[in-house]
C-alpha cells in the first residue's frame, strides 16, 4: 500500500469508526486497537526511501517519503497511541463521548504519521493541522475548564503554526521549492544570513509551540491537565513530540552547523542553535520550578513535558553526535515514561475521581500495580541507571560537558535532580502514605487498563539493558544527516556506549544492581522474620489506631497523619514570588480583548443612527477610494 | 528459665553492650538525663544511645510518674518497639507512686501494666545510679536474665487485665483523636 | 578476577568505613571532652540492630530497603580504589553513571521509608531531596570542569591523569567546592537536616527496626565510601592501595571535627548556603578552567 492511500484511508476509516463506535463504542475502540497493531507492522515492514505523491500545489508536487528520521518518529509515537488505543477499551466507559473519542484519536494518528513521512513544508503543514486540529477536539470532552483549554491549546498552535506557515512561503518565495531537502541544499549556499535565520526561526517556531518550549509552553499545563485522562498520556507522549520532530527537521535536516557557520557562537555552536538551546535551558528551569509546586498531579507532569521538551531541545540543538544521539533518544525515553504515568494516573483518577495529590494517598494498598508502573516509570524520567531514561540524559551531559557549555550543563543537572523532586510527589503523595478512609472499597483497575502500561514499561526496562536496537536507527539518522558520521557510539559487539569521556557497559551496569540486589535479598533473609505491621488496620475495624511511630498518640483518621501538601515547602517558599509568563501572556490576552471591545463599543450602538452612520461613511469610502 | 542456643548468646552479648534508649519524660527525672548523656557522666562509653522513635529503641526509659492520661501512651509505645526490649523504672513513683501516691489519677507501680527489668530507687536518682543501673542491666541481658519482654508475651493477657482495670480502655476515644 | 576485585571493594569498604565511623564518634567525645565508646561500637550497634525481631510496614517497605542495598551496593562494586590495580570495571567506571547508580540506591531508601506510611518518613525525604538540590549542583558544576580538563569522565583515567599533580592542587577553588559538596552529601552536621531526630524523630529512619535499621545502616556505609572515594579518586590523585586508605582517613577525619563544632542549618538556609559561595566558586572554577589558567 502506498503512503498517500495509508493516510488517506487511514482518514476515511476514522469516520467510519465514528458510526461504528455509535452503535457500540467498544466495537470501535478494539478496532482502532487492530487498526494500530497493523499499523505498527506496517511501519516495521516499510523500506527507506519509498516515497509517493499527493497532490500538486503552486506547480510544486507534495511528497510523502520514509526516511529513518520517518520510521523512528512513527514507531516511538504508535508504541504510546496502540498502547492508550488499548487502555481505551476498558476506560471508555468512564468518559462521555466514546464514539467522537475513538474518531479523533484514530484521525490524528493520521495527521501525525503523515507529519513524519512529509518530503516537503506544506505535506508537513497540512497532517499537522489535521493532529493538531483533532486532538484539539478530544481536549474538552474532559471538564468544563476543558473548553477554555481546547481555546488556548488552539491559539497557542495556531501561532506557532502560522509562523511556520509564513517561513515555508518565504523559503518557497527565495528558493523556488518546497521540498525540506532541496531548501536544506540551497540555503548552505545561500549567501544572506538574515533570510536564512529568518526562516529557521519561523520554522523552529512551529516545533517550540508543539513542544511546549519556554515562551509558549502555556497551553501544556492547561490542556494536558484538563484534557480526558488517557489523551494525556497521548498528548504528551505522542503530540508533543510532533513539536520535537520539526525542531530536528529545522535544526538537523537543514544543516545548520554548515548553513550559519558564519556566525558562530560559543564552541563552534551557531547564534540560532544557541538561541534555540537558551530557550530548551530556559523552559527547563520553568518546568521543574513549575513542577515542584503543583498539587493537581497531571499538571505536575505536563511542566515536566515542558522541561523534557527543552532536554530534547538542548540535545537536538548542539548538533554534537552524542548530543544529538542523546536527544532523539530522549524523544523515545520520555514518550514512553510520560504516557506510563499519564495512563496511571488516568487509572487513578478512573476509580478515585480526583486528580489532586491532597485529596489522595496509600493507594499502594489498592492498586499494586499500577503503582509499579509509575515507579518504573518514573525511574525511567527521572534518568535513573536501570532504566533507558538515563542513557538519553548521559549522552545529553556527555555533549554538554564536550562543548564546555557550563551554564547549559548547569541547567541540565539542576532539571535533572529537580525531577527527582517532583517525580516523588504523587509517588509519596498519591500511591505511598497513609490511604484515605472514603477510598477503603476502591480496586485495581481492570487488566485491559494496566497490561498496555506494563508493555511499555518492559520496552523501556529492557532498552535501558540492552539500548542498541533503539540507538542503531538513531545512528543511521545521524548518519543521513551527516553529523560526524564516522564517530560510532553504540558499540553492540563489546556491549558498550562509548562516549567521548569514557563508556559504559549499560549490561554490565544492570548485573551489578542485580548481584547488589541478591546479595542484599540474602542478607534479609539471613536475620530474623519481621512482624508484619497492617496499615489499613483502622479501615478494616472502627475504633483501631493506626500502628506506626506517632508520639504516643491515638490517631484513628489515616488521612491526618499523611504528607501530601506543600511537599517542598521549604524550597517553594524560595520562589513563592516569581514572575510569571503565563500572566504576561494573560495580560496581552486582556489587552486585545479590551481593545476588541472598544472596536465592537464604536461599531455595535444600540441606536439605528449610529449604523446608518457608518454605513453611510464605509460606501463613502469605498466610492472615493474607487478599490 | 529456658537454655538460649549459641546464637542467642552471641546476639545477647551485642545487645548488652549497645543500648539505644527511649526514655519517656513523664517526670520531673527528665532533667537528670542531659548530664547523663554529656561530657560529665558519658554514656555513650557503655554504647547507650538516645533513639528518636520507640521502632529503633531497645530500652524505655520511664523517667518518673505515671498517670491514667500517660499510661496509655507509655503501653502503645511500648508495644510498638521491637523484641529484645527492656523497660528501666527511674525514681520511686514507678515502684510505689512517690510522694504523690494516693492522688486519683497516680499509677502507683508499673510493673502490673509493663514488665519491668530494672528499677532505680530514689527520688531522684543521680546519674550515678542511672549508670549503675545501666550496667546493672548489661549484666542481666549477658546472663539472659533480663526477660520482661518474654514475660510480655506469655502473660499478655494478664497485662491487658492489670491496664483495663485501672485504665478502663487502653485506647483513647474522644474528639481530639477521632 | 574483576569479581574478585568487585568484592574486594566491598569487603574494604565494609570494615574501613565501619570502623571510621566508630573513630568519627571517639573523635567526637575527644572534641567534647568525653571518653566516648570503644572504636568498634559500630561493629556492635550493627550486629545488635540485625539480631532483632523487626517490624514491616508493608512489602514496598521491605522492597525499598532491598532496593536502596543493592543499588549502594552496585555503585561501591564499580568504584576504582586510588589506582588501575584496583579498578574492578574499567570499562564502566564513568563518573556519571557512578553518580546516577547511587541514585539507585537513594530513591530506593525514600520510597520504602515514605511506604511506612509515617509522614516524618515523607519529611525527612523531602529534605532530603532538597537538600540534593543544594550540594549536587555546585558539586556536578566542578566535576564538569573536571571532565571538560582532562576530557575523560573515567575515574581510573582521571587518577591517572593526575599523575603532574594532585587535582586538588591543580584547581583548589575545584577542590574546596568539592570537599563542601562532601559534607552535604555524607549529611555531617551542617547539613544533616534531613535526619534531624530533635525535630523530626529522625526523618526517613522513623519506622526502621532491627534488621531494617541493619540493612540501611550497611547502605549507608558503602554510601560513605563511594562518596568519599570519588572525592579522593577525583581529587588527591592516585598512589598505592595504602596511600588511597591514608587519603580517605584524612578526608574522613576531616569531615568529622569540621562537623563536629558546627550546629544544623535550616533547610532553605542550606539552599542559599549551597547556591551561594559554593556555587560561584564553582562557576569560576569552570570560567578558570575554559581560560586555561589552571596551577
Amino acid at each position: 500500500m502506498a503512503l498517500s492511500t495509508l493516510l488517506i484511508s487511514l482518514l476515511v476509516t476514522s469516520v467510519i469508526i465514528y458510526f461504528v463506535s455509535k452503535a457500540s463504542w467498544r466495537v470501535g475502540a478494539i478496532l482502532n486497537f487492530l487498526i494500530g497493531i497493523f499499523l505498527i507492522s506496517y511501519v516495521f515492514a516499510l523500506h527507506t526511501g519509498t516515497t509517493s505523491d499527493l497532490g500538486t500545489l503552486f506547480g510544486q508536487k507534495l511528497q510523502l517519503t520514509w526516511t529513518n528520521a520517518s520510521f523512528y518518529f512513527s514507531a516511538v509515537s504508535l508504541m504510546v497511541i496502540v498502547s492508550v488505543m488499548l487502555f481505551a477499551i476498558k476506560w471508555l466507559d468512564s468518559q462521555k463521548y466514546p464514539a467522537a473519542f475513538n474518531m479523533f484519536l484514530l484521525m490524528m494518528t493520521a495527521g501525525s504519521l503523515g507529519v513524519f513521512m512529509a518530503a516537503d513544508l506544506v505535506t508537513l503543514y497540512i497532517f499537522w493541522e489535521i493532529a493538531v486540529l483533532s486532538s484539539m477536539l478530544i481536549v474538552p470532552m474532559g471538564k468544563k475548564e476543558s473548553r477554555k483549554a481546547a481555546v488556548i491549546y488552539a491559539v497557542m498552535s495556531a501561532s506557532g503554526t502560522y509562523m511556520y506557515l509564513y517561513g515555508a512561503f518565504l523559503a518557497f518565495q527565495r528558493y523556488g521549492t518546497l521540498n525540506i531537502s532541496e531548501i536544506a541544499k540551497q540555503m548552505v549556499s545561500d549567501p544572506s544570513t538574515g533570510i536564512k535565520a529568518a526562516i529557521f526561526l519561523l520554522l523552529a517556531s512551529a516545533g517550540i509551540a508543539k513542544s511546549g518550549i519556554f515562551p509558549l509552553h502555556t497551553w501544556l499545563r492547561i490542556a494536558h491537565g484538563n484534557a480526558p485522562d488517557a489523551f494525556s498520556a497521548v498528548l504528551s507522549g505522542q503530540l508533543v513530540k510532533l513539536g520535537s520532530y520539526v525542531l530536528m527537521v529545522t535544526v538537523a535536516v537543514i544543516p545548520s552547523l554548515r548553513v550559519f557557520a558564519n556566525i558562530p557562537f560559543y564552541s563552534g555552536i551557531p547564534a540560532t542553535n544557541y538561541f534555540l538551546i537558551a530557550l530548551g535551558a530556559t523552559s527547563i528551569i520553568v518546568g521543574t520550578l513549575m513542577a515542584i509546586k503543583q498539587d493537581d498531579m497531571k499538571m505536575l507532569i505536563a511542566f515536566s513535558s515542558v522541561a523534557n521538551g527543552g532536554y530534547i531541545l538542548i540535545g537536538i540543538g548542539t548538533m554534537d553526535p552524542m548530543g544529538f544521539e542523546g536527544g532523539v533518544l530522549h524523544v523515545f525515553n520520555h514518550a514512553l515514561a510520560a504516557a506510563v504515568i499519564f495512563m496511571a494516573f488516568a487509572s487513578v483518577v478512573y476509580r478515585t475521581h480526583t486528580k489532586k495529590i491532597s485529596e489522595l494517598g496509600g493507594l499502594i494498598h489498592k492498586m499494586p500495580i499500577t503503582f509499579l508502573a509509575y515507579l518504573f516509570a518514573i525511574i525511567s524520567l527521572a534518568g535513573i541507571p536501570p532504566m533507558s531514561g538515563f542513557i538519553s540524559k548521559w549522552m545529553i551531559y556527555q555533549a554538554l560537558v564536550r562543548k564546555g557549555m557550563f551554564i547549559t550543563a548547569f541547567i541540565a543537572f539542576f532539571g535533572s535532580i529537580g525531577s527527582f523532586l517532583y517525580v516523588f510527589r504523587p509517588l509519596a503523595g498519591v500511591f505511598l502514605g497513609q490511604l484515605p478512609k472514603k477510598y477503603k472499597d476502591v480496586k485495581e483497575v481492570s487488566p485491559v487498563m494496566w497490561i498496555p502500561m506494563m508493555i511499555l514499561v518492559v520496552i523501556s526496562l529492557i532498552i535501558g539493558i540492552w539500548p542498541f536496537p533503539v540507538l542503531q536507527p538513531i545512528e543511521s539518522m545521524r548518519a543521513d544527516f551527516g553529523i560526524a558520521p564516522m564517530v560510532k557510539i553504540s558499540d553492540p559487539d563489546h556491549w558498550l556506549i562509548r562516549g567521548f569521556a569514557g563508556n559504559w557497559n549499560p549490561v554490565l551496569v544492570f548485573n551489578l544492581f542485580l548481584i547488589g540486589f541478591i546479595i542484599a535479598y540474602i542478607l534479609y533473609t539471613m536475620f530474623p522474620r519481621s512482624k508484619k505491621v497492617d496499615l489499613l488496620a483502622p479501615h478494616k475495624e472502627e475504633g483501631t489506631p493506626i500502628n506506626i511511630y506517632t508520639g504516643g498518640e491515638y490517631i484513628y483518621t489515616p488521612e491526618l497523619y499523611h504528607y501530601n501538601t506543600k511537599f517542598y515547602a521549604g524550597f517553594e517558599r524560595m520562589y513563592e514570588k516569581h514572575p510569571s509568563w503565563e500572566k504576561v501572556l494573560g495580560m496581552l490576552a486582556k489587552f486585545f480583548h479590551d481593545l476588541g471591545e472598544w472596536v465592537h463599543g464604536w461599531f455595535f450602538r444600540p441606536s439605528p443612527s449610529a449604523y446608518a452612520f457608518w454605513v453611510s461613511l464605509t460606501i463613502l469610502i469605498v466610492f472615493w477610494v474607487r478599490w | 528459665m529456658k537454655e538460649r542456643t549459641i546464637w542467642e548468646q552471641i546476639a545477647d552479648s551485642f545487645r548488652s553492650r549497645s543500648i539505644w534508649m527511649l526514655h519517656y519524660c513523664t517526670g520531673c527525672g527528665a532533667m537528670e538525663l542531659p548530664p547523663t548523656m554529656t561530657s560529665r557522666f558519658d554514656m555513650e562509653r557503655f554504647g547507650v544511645a538516645p533513639m528518636a522513635t520507640p521502632r529503633q529503641a531497645d530500652i524505655l526509659l520511664i523517667t518518673g510518674y505515671l498517670n491514667t492520661k500517660t499510661l496509655r501512651r507509655v503501653i502503645y509505645t511500648y508495644e510498638q518497639m521491637a523484641d529484645p526490649k527492656y523497660v528501666i523504672g527511674f525514681g520511686s513513683c514507678t515502684i510505689n507512686g512517690g510522694i504523690y501516691f494516693d492522688s486519683y489519677s497516680t499509677i502507683n507501680r508499673l510493673d502490673y501494666y509493663v514488665p519491668v527489668d530494672v528499677y532505680i530507687a530514689g527520688c531522684m536518682p543521680r546519674p550515678e545510679a542511672i549508670l549503675e543501673a545501666f550496667n546493672y542491666l548489661m549484666e542481666k541481658i549477658r546472663k539472659g536474665e533480663a526477660d520482661g519482654w518474654k514475660r510480655y508475651r506469655e502473660n499478655y493477657e494478664w497485662y491487658k487485665q492489670n491496664q483495663i482495670r485501672s485504665l478502663g480502655e487502653v485506647y483513647v476515644h474522644d474528639e481530639f483523636h477521632e | 578476577m574483576a569479581a574478585y576485585k568487585a568484592l574486594f571493594n566491598l569487603v574494604v569498604a565494609f570494615f574501613l568505613v565501619l570502623s571510621l565511623e566508630g573513630i568519627a564518634r571517639k573523635i567526637m567525645a575527644r572534641i567534647q571532652r568525653r571518653i566516648g565508646p570503644p572504636w568498634y561500637q559500630n561493629f556492635i550497634d550493627l550486629f545488635k540492630a540485625l539480631s532483632k525481631h523487626p517490624f514491616s510496614n508493608g512489602w514496598i517497605f521491605d522492597f525499598g530497603v532491598l532496593m536502596a542495598l543493592g543499588g549502594a551496593l552496585a555503585t561501591a562494586m564499580i568504584i576504582p580504589m586510588g589506582s588501575i590495580t584496583w579498578t574492578p570495571f574499567p570499562n564502566s567506571d564513568n563518573f556519571f553513571v557512578i553518580m546516577y547508580l547511587f541514585a539507585v540506591g537513594a530513591l530506593g531508601m525514600a520510597m520504602g521509608m515514605v511506604g511506612s506510611g509515617n509522614p516524618w518518613a515523607s519529611i525527612g525525604v523531602s529534605r532530603a531531596l532538597t537538600q540534593m538540590l543544594g550540594y549536587e549542583l555546585p558539586y556536578l558544576i566542578v566535576m564538569s570542569s573536571v571532565i571538560f580538563f582532562y576530557k575523560t569522565a573515567s575515574i581510573h583515567k582521571l587518577i591517572e591523569l593526575q599523575r603532574g599533580g594532585w587535582n586538588l592542587l591543580v584547581m583548589p577553588l575545584g577542590g574546596i567546592v568539592a570537599f563542601i559538596s562532601l559534607m552535604g552529601m555524607l549529611g555531617k552536621k551542617p547539613f544533616d537536616i534531613m535526619i534531624a531526630p530533635a525535630e523530626i524523630a529522625s526523618g526517613p529512619m522513623v519506622e526502621l527496626s532491627g534488621k531494617y535499621m541493619g540493612l540501611l545502616h550497611i547502605m549507608h556505609v558503602f554510601s560513605v565510601f563511594v562518596e568519599i572515594s570519588l572525592f579522593v579518586d577525583v581529587f588527591l590523585g592516585g598512589g598505592s592501595f595504602g596511600w588511597y586508605l591514608v587519603k580517605f582517613v584524612v578526608v574522613w577525619v576531616l569531615a568529622v571535627m569540621i562537623s563536629s563544632v558546627l550546629p544544623r542549618f535550616r533547610i532553605e538556609q542550606m539552599l542559599k548556603f549551597y547556591w551561594g559561595v559554593p556555587l560561584g566558586l564553582a562557576f569560576l572554577n569552570a570560567l578558570f578552567v575554559l581560560l586555561g589558567w589552571t596551577l
